[in-house]
């Protein structure tokens, strides 16, 4: 890499840059924290019992819990006891959203989590490893009077993950079990304004079906749904980060394509990272308002993946061409063993996701989590991602080490050599030791912010106002890595001042002889910043 | 017309008499003849609420159902809950419910308030899940719901709704008798220290939704409580209950502990004015006090229940009754059982 904008800048204007990208990242945790609601809303749904009396009907009726056209009901079990009603009669109806509400494509995405209420009896209990099959179907429709559409219709499996922490006696009979969570449905867009699950539970006992389940009082559903209020500040945000990821992302390009020699790898890498990110930042989610696009969900991963893929990527080729250890780099298949990990631990978390949100656009209630196989499965790919993750970090701080060790040693020899020599290796542990920095410090917010929202309850009464620290969350680390990938491409990218130097490029010629990196990483030498100097001196002290 | 006025004011009158003992409500459990509450005329036909309940009656006729149920919730609760006790909570058919058990300020008053303002919470809360309701969390006469609207971001959990529905249906009567009597405060102290049995005890849940199911992004939200742990939680509350007295500080009336030794209640602890009576004897000029001859008892328990205590010393006689049993049953999870009828003896213990 040429010799850098960051090295020839003045302290002065270094430190205005600084500050105006600090104002930003500020402005950033701002827009999150005071103008967006909290990010996601969860809703309780209590499921509708409803009767069905016909025994093999034609075609499927839809049961509706409430309003006009709303089905027989009855209160409790007790009551289906007396009127002789069957299990397989009984339709849970649950209506989504509330009464008098209505969905909005704002909400982007809709997953509802199944519970079941199951009261311990002693002659009744749950088997070990109790399965539930469910019939489930979900309709929607986009007026309060009309008929409703089918959208997906299947019959599910779900482990019962049920436990009874007091004695099991009689003593305690009536009293709940406490159940696992089951992932049940996710919808990738939210396109029509009301929704309708039906669900059944049939009972085979030859084919030992919804057999040994324990006795069910009720169904409860959680539905969670992106605040629309959220959306639209994202929506926002992207709109404004995207132009200015690209404007900075063509002046870097046109810069590179400005200079006499081809662009370094470290410049190619750079611009793959300014890429990536606009990728993300593109906000394509603007038709997901306008049309019914399930995969957005699934698109938003792949992009998100991408953009992480390329940031280590990044970090692993940025040491790498700082190792400053005398051999000739600048080429991608040197960090094959590094990248590797990345893109393998990427691809099997893609599968991952492929086989659970893929499988979810045709089927939303699937889940990989459902089966024993399709557990291990997962397990398996995360796990295999998670020592791709580990081995790339060891590489990483293996490399970083080794940038250090080879710093130490060059600092000792530094005063040594010649002027031009000198002035490269500094501008190089400087570059080095500014993005090491930024970049230590973008990791520690993000992991700082990350745990906080996850203590925290989300959110914090200042005053009169609250903050929402989650919101802050999202769209402060969303604006930092942005400004984090701004300021690399602005500060990283080669100096006009090398332009009319000949001189400069006649002297590395001279030295290339004996350091064969010179020529892909240095064509200039220009009078030294004030910055320059002042880590020149901190290096030789 | 006018012979509806009539009917109306001596409704009103009749209310107005019976108002003494507060929990007159509960006797909606009773009214089962009323059918479903569905218009303002059938508010003011029902017995047992006040001028002011009947106004939020009317105010919110569709929470009406969910309060019955409430009232019968807390009825069922409360005789699970004393089933083992002298006391069993027994009901009458007649007003007020639970007969002049209550009217006293005792502990057994105390857990009786307890339990049906956590009801009333309870039931309206499933309500409005259920989607009967159309206010709810997303009404904006609850505090804590915000301004913009479902669209933006969301709405408030429906229990701050069933909480704040709670505290204006059922405390209104103490509040309307425009003083702070000793009772009053405790049966308010009391009701609100019930619905913290809901509050203290809900269960926050999460979900992880983030790129592949990580936890970048996590919703949490509070889960209601089964209600037959708030019944065990109100019953160790009624068992820990702090005999208090009326003091004034400043110029309010405040409770405070009868034994300054004791250290004094939180707010989710149960109050109590008065000592019970020992529930032992039937007494025909207290309606709902049965005493405990021919109850049930066991002979190997030192506690309550045990035949010692629970017959006040008058002893017990014993007899061998063949009970016919359900076993080896087969279950289905909703409405079916199929058993074999086992017969078997058992030694049944009665008060004399």
């Amino acid at each position: 890499m040429a010799g850098a904008i960051i090295e020839n800048m003045s302290t002065k204007k270094l430190v205005i840059v600084g500050v105006i990208l600090l104002l930003f990242q500020a402005f950033a945790f701002m827009v999150g924290g005071l103008i967006a609601p909290s990010p996601t809303t969860a809703i309780h749904y209590l499921a509708t019992k409803c009767v069905d009396t016909v025994k093999h009907r034609q075609e499927t009726k839809w049961f509706m819990p409430w309003g006009p056209n709303q089905c027989d009901k009855i209160r409790t079990f007790d009551e289906a006891m007396a009127k002789k009603i069957e299990a397989n009669n009984i339709v849970f109806a649950v209506h989504i959203p509330m009464n008098n509400k209505e969905m909005s494509p704002w909400f982007q995405f809709m997953l509802v989590i199944l519970q079941f209420d199951i009261a311990f009896k002693m002659y009744n209990q749950i088997e070990d490893g109790a399965l539930v099959t469910i019939d489930v179907g979900l309709a929607y429709r986009d007026d309060t009077l009309g008929e409703w559409t089918e959208m997906a219709h299947s019959i599910e499996k779900r482990k019962l993950n049920c436990n009874f922490t007091t004695a099991k006696t009689f003593e305690n009979e009536g009293r709940y079990y406490e159940c696992d969570l089951l992932p049940f449905m996710e919808v990738g867009s939210v396109a029509h304004k009301y929704y309708l699950l039906n669900i059944r539970l049939p009972v085979n006992e030859r084919k030992k079906i919804n057999v040994g389940i324990g006795e069910i009082k009720d169904i409860r559903l959680v539905g969670i749904h992106q605040n629309g209020g959220f959306t639209k500040v994202w929506f926002a945000m992207k709109t404004f980060l995207t132009p200015s990821i690209l404007i900075i992302m063509i002046w870097y390009w046109r810069r590179i394509t400005l200079m006499s020699r081809p662009p370094v790898l470290l410049e190619k890498v750079i611009l793959a990272l300014g890429i990536s990110m606009t990728f993300i930042n593109i906000p394509v989610e603007w038709f997901s308002v306008g049309f019914n696009w399930t995969w957005m969900l699934l698109f938003g991963d792949i992009r998100q993946g991408i953009f992480y893929s390329m940031l280590l990527s990044f970090w692993i080729i940025f040491c790498g061409e700082h190792l400053m250890d005398q051999t000739e780099r600048n080429r991608f298949s040197v960090y094959w063993k590094q990248v590797g990990p990345i893109v393998f631990g990427s691809f099997c978390l893609f599968i991952f996701d492929m086989c659970e949100r893929g499988v979810q656009l045709t089927n939303p209630f699937y889940s990989i989590w459902a089966s024993d196989v399709g557990t291990e499965l997962a397990m398996a790919f995360i796990i295999v991602a998670g020592i791709c993750a580990c081995l790339y970090f060891l590489f990483l701080c293996f490399m970083v080490f080794q940038v250090f060790r080879n710093i130490s040693g060059k600092r000792t020899s530094l005063p040594a050599m010649s002027k031009a020599r000198r002035l490269h290796y500094e501008g190089l542990i400087f570059r080095f030791k500014f993005l090491m920095l930024v970049t230590l410090t973008c990791a520690a917010m993000t992991v700082i912010f990350f745990i906080i929202s996850q203590v925290n309850e989300g959110h914090w009464h200042w005053g009169e106002h609250t903050v929402q620290v989650n919101s802050a969350f999202f769209t402060g680390i969303y604006g930092m890595w942005n400004l984090y990938v701004f300021a690399i491409m602005f500060l990283y990218a080669p100096s006009h001042k090398r332009y009319g130097d000949e001189q400069s490029s006649g002297d590395i010629g001279a030295n290339s002889g004996e350091d064969i990196q010179l020529t892909t990483t240095i064509t200039h030498v220009d009078g030294p910043t004030e910055i320059y100097k002042m880590t020149g001196k901190e290096a030789q002290e | 017309m006018t012979e509806e006025y009539v009917l109306r004011c001596v409704l009103m009158l009749c209310c107005a008499l019976l108002s003494a003992n507060a929990s007159n409500w509960l006797y909606l459990a009773k009214l089962s003849s009323v059918g479903s509450i569905r218009d303002e005329e059938t508010c003011e036909r029902l017995r047992g609420l006040i001028q002011r309940q009947v106004q939020i009656c009317k105010r919110s006729v569709e929470v009406m159902d969910a309060v019955r149920r409430g009232a019968q919730l807390a009825i069922d609760e409360c005789q699970f809950q004393f089933r083992n006790r002298r006391w069993n909570c027994s009901t009458l058919e007649t007003m007020p419910v639970f007969g002049k058990v209550v009217t006293q300020g005792t502990r057994e008053a105390a857990f009786v308030y307890a339990i049906s303002a956590a009801s009333v919470a309870f039931a309206v809360t499933r309500a409005c899940s259920s989607g009967e309701l159309e206010k709810c969390g997303c009404d904006h006469n609850v505090h804590g719901v915000s301004p913009e609207g479902f669209q933006w971001s969301g709405c408030s959990d429906n229990i701050a709704y069933g909480v704040a529905f709670s505290q204006s249906f059922v405390d209104v009567r103490e509040r309307s008798k425009g003083q702070s009597s000793s009772r009053a405060l405790m049966n308010l102290h009391n009701n609100e220290a019930g619905r913290k049995a809901i509050l203290s005890h809900m269960r926050v849940e999460c979900k992880c939704h983030g790129v592949s199911g990580s936890c970048e992004v996590k919703t949490c939200w509070k889960a209601m409580p089964p209600f037959r742990k708030v019944g065990n939680v109100i019953k160790e509350k009624f068992d820990g209950a702090t005999e208090v007295e009326q003091r004034k500080v400043g110029s309010t009336k405040v409770l405070v502990p009868r034994n300054s030794q004791f250290k004094p209640h939180t707010d989710e602890d149960l109050v109590y004015l008065d000592p019970s009576p020992d529930f032992c004897d039937y007494d025909p000029r207290t309606p709902g006090m049965l005493g405990t001859v021919g109850r049930q008892c066991n002979r190997t328990s030192k506690a309550i229940d045990g035949c010692e205590l629970m017959c006040c010393g008058r002893g017990f006689q014993t007899q061998e009754v063949e009970v016919v049993d359900r076993c080896s049953c087969k279950f289905h999870w909703c409405c079916y059982v199929k058993c074999k009828q086992c017969r078997k003896m058992v030694e049944m213990h009665t008060c004399r």
